[in-house]
């Protein structure tokens, strides 16, 4: 099979490993072998959205990215409170029920604050574009958390969520005309105990935030879940290529085998593994025998061990991984690139290798 | 009074930074520092991913209290653990703790109110402190706390407060309000930023700096740049791609030092990149490099 034929890579792997700065690079090879390409980006560094010519407008839509050559490339810049305001905006049923949302006390914490909306509402953003159907192929940025799973869990999450009877102790009015809690009223006395330890605990102002929160969204709740049942679908469909992205270190190899066993044990489809930032391979500088404190001092010593340890990362996770998951290796660049030539050269350098690698 | 005294003083240090630069081994390594330094002292790991135990050689905590050395010791806490025990402490009747532990109502909450699971660890963190230690554990004079590598460390260091605005009744209220109150106090609570001299950590570190000071009118007590290169020490000869890696590497740290001072006027110690893995002997040998670079700062 063609390895350039994924209409969706997803790119993942644990903070600082230069996620961000790959899936850009690969956004820009494919959009110059001709294919309208969307990267989908979370927190890009000023510097990469300088290089790729966007602003905060791409936060709000999706922002072409001006190329030199032929080829089309959209850039889309994920927040979270911009995609959750846009899906009330969207599938909200009227007017009233919007603004009741938006205007929620609870709505406006959780959607600022809450750490797995952000992963949740990328996957959404993710469904609208791939919905929409208007590139070709789509690369996808993972948020920087060490749990990058969370994103991949984030829809099956909403989906538990809505199964469990949470949300139908959640949908009852909980409140009175007289503004009296009474979900618990059924359970009698110990109905009021538990009743009386939430309000002791939290306050019946919190709970009333809740209540009033989840009876606004109601309407969009079949909304979410067909979504996230679609997301799951897509995630897991045969044109969805994750690419695993790694660094040398010996910390850095653990967490590539764990988020390696994860996924594959979660039923996506893992392609190769890159190592990012790999250090040239330097001879010894002098006896090889220097103290710590004169390596300390000395560059040299310190190239020639990073260039040491480096290697040994790639064979250690070459044969953690096992010989049939390929090892993609991209060497330390002199400087991050900065500029589309140099972001470019970086992605057909990475695009070449990882179609080897799939090839092979 | 040096940047170290300073830090002695403090009951707890938060030490936060963009994930990969280190932060886990700065967190050990203030935590030897200062237990080097006569203090008692407590870390305590929240990623769910137990790690700390790696670089300190020790078995993983597992929720239990793991004796580093005569001053050192270290635990691993589950948030979401914490507050069935909040539960439990509270109401008591065992009927009713099963009840309400396995109430969707319960689990979801926890799981999704914005806030809860890291006052929860803050809260636990300030009892220690207070002298309420579980069996086995000596009472810390100063408890670090290893913040989650997210993009999220503001959100997490300003959940008390936001919690204390939210619930302003009921003893989670009340205990938000405590632990925001301890965070305002500039002697007792403290911060540690690490960062690496490059540009993304440079403008993460940066960013964090102006959003601790805007949504919790706080300044890190230190910033520590990670992993330098070492000064160079000749000029580098074209033909030699060794010495033009090592002036060029450097030169980038030097560029974003530069930029760091620029913005930053506190307290910044620089920690040199040395040929060792994580592990007991980087912690041991940084420990030093800090001590010498707050005497220099």
């Amino acid at each position: 099979m063609d390895p350039r034929s994924f209409p969706l890579v997803i790119v993942v792997g644990s903070g600082g490993v230069g996620k961000t700065t790959l899936a850009a690079a690969l956004g820009l090879a494919s959009a110059s072998a001709g294919r309208d390409t969307l990267v989908m980006t979370f927190d890009p560094s000023q510097r990469l959205k300088d290089a790729l010519g966007v602003d905060a407008v791409a936060a709000e839509q999706e922002t072409e990215v001006p190329l030199p050559a032929a080829g089309r490339l959209c850039a889309s810049l994920l927040d979270a409170r911009i995609t959750f305001d846009r899906l009330i905006e969207r599938y909200a049923p009227d007017q009233e029920a919007r603004e009741r949302i938006l205007r929620n006390r609870f709505y406006d914490n959780l959607s600022g604050h809450l750490a797995g909306v952000l992963e949740y509402m990328a996957s959404e953003r993710l469904f609208e574009v791939a919905r929409d159907g208007a590139h070709e192929r789509i690369i996808l940025d993972t948020p920087p958390t060490r749990q990058a799973l969370d994103f991949l869990g984030a829809p099956e999450r909403i989906v538990s969520f809505l199964d469990s009877g949470a949300l139908r102790i959640a949908l009852k009015p909980w409140f009175d005309a007289g503004g009296q809690l009474r979900a618990t009223s059924h359970l009698g006395a110990l109905g009021r105990n538990v009743e009386g330890f939430f309000d002791r605990m939290v306050g019946l102002e919190l709970l009333r935030d809740m209540a009033e929160f989840f009876q606004a969204f109601s309407p969009l709740y079949d909304g979410f879940r067909e979504r996230a049942v679609e997301v799951q679908r897509l995630l897991r469909a045969p044109g969805t290529l994750f690419v695993l992205v790694s660094a040398p270190g010996r910390q850095r190899v653990a967490d590539t085998l764990f988020f390696a066993r994860r996924l594959t044990e979660a039923g996506y489809r893992l392609g190769p593994v890159v190592i990012n930032r790999v250090h040239p391979a330097f001879p010894a500088a002098g006896s090889g025998t220097s103290s710590l404190d004169e390596a300390a001092h000395d560059g040299r010593e310190l190239l020639h061990w990073l260039g040491k340890r480096d290697r040994e990362s790639v064979s250690a996770l070459q044969s953690l991984l096992g010989g049939s998951r390929p090892l993609v290796e991209v060497p330390l660049l002199p400087d991050e690139p900065t500029d589309l030539e140099s972001l470019s050269a970086l992605g057909v350098m990475l695009g070449e290798r990882l179609d080897d690698a799939l090839g092979s | 009074m040096g940047v170290l005294q300073a830090l002695e003083q403090r009951q707890m240090l938060v030490v936060t930074g963009k994930g990969g630069v280190g932060k886990t081994t700065i967190a050990a390594v203030l935590g030897r520092r200062l237990a080097a330094r006569g203090r008692k002292v407590l870390l305590l790991d929240v990623d769910p991913r137990e790690s700390l135990h790696h670089l300190l050689d020790v078995p993983p905590s597992g929720g239990e209290v793991v004796t580093v050395a005569p001053r050192l010791q270290l635990q691993h806490l589950d948030p979401r653990r914490l507050l069935d025990d909040l539960v439990r402490e509270k109401l008591k009747v065992g009927v009713l703790v099963r009840r309400v532990l396995s109430s969707p109502v319960h689990q979801h909450f926890t799981e999704g109110a914005p806030g809860l699971k890291e006052t929860a660890v803050f809260g636990r963190a300030l009892r220690l402190i207070e002298g309420h230690v579980p069996r086995g554990m000596v009472r810390p004079d100063v408890v670090i706390l290893d913040a989650p590598a997210t993009g999220h460390s503001v959100a997490w260091l300003a959940a008390p407060r936001l919690i204390s605005e939210v619930i302003s009744s009921g003893p989670i209220g009340h205990m938000a309000t405590v632990i925001a109150d301890f965070m305002a106090d500039r002697v007792r609570f403290g911060i540690v930023v690490v960062t690496a001299a490059e540009e993304m950590p440079v403008q993460e570190s940066l960013e964090l700096i102006d959003l601790l000071d805007e949504r919790l009118q706080r300044m890190p007590d230190l910033v520590v740049v990670n992993s330098v290169y070492p000064p160079l020490v000749e000029e580098s000869d074209a033909d030699d791609p060794v010495g033009a890696l090592w002036a060029h590497r450097r030169g980038l740290n030097d560029r974003e030092l530069g930029r760091l001072d620029e913005h930053w006027h506190g307290s910044t110690a620089e920690l040199p990149l040395l040929p060792l893995e994580p592990g007991p002997p980087l912690i041991t040998a940084l420990a030093d490099h800090l001590e010498q670079a707050c005497e220099r700062s």
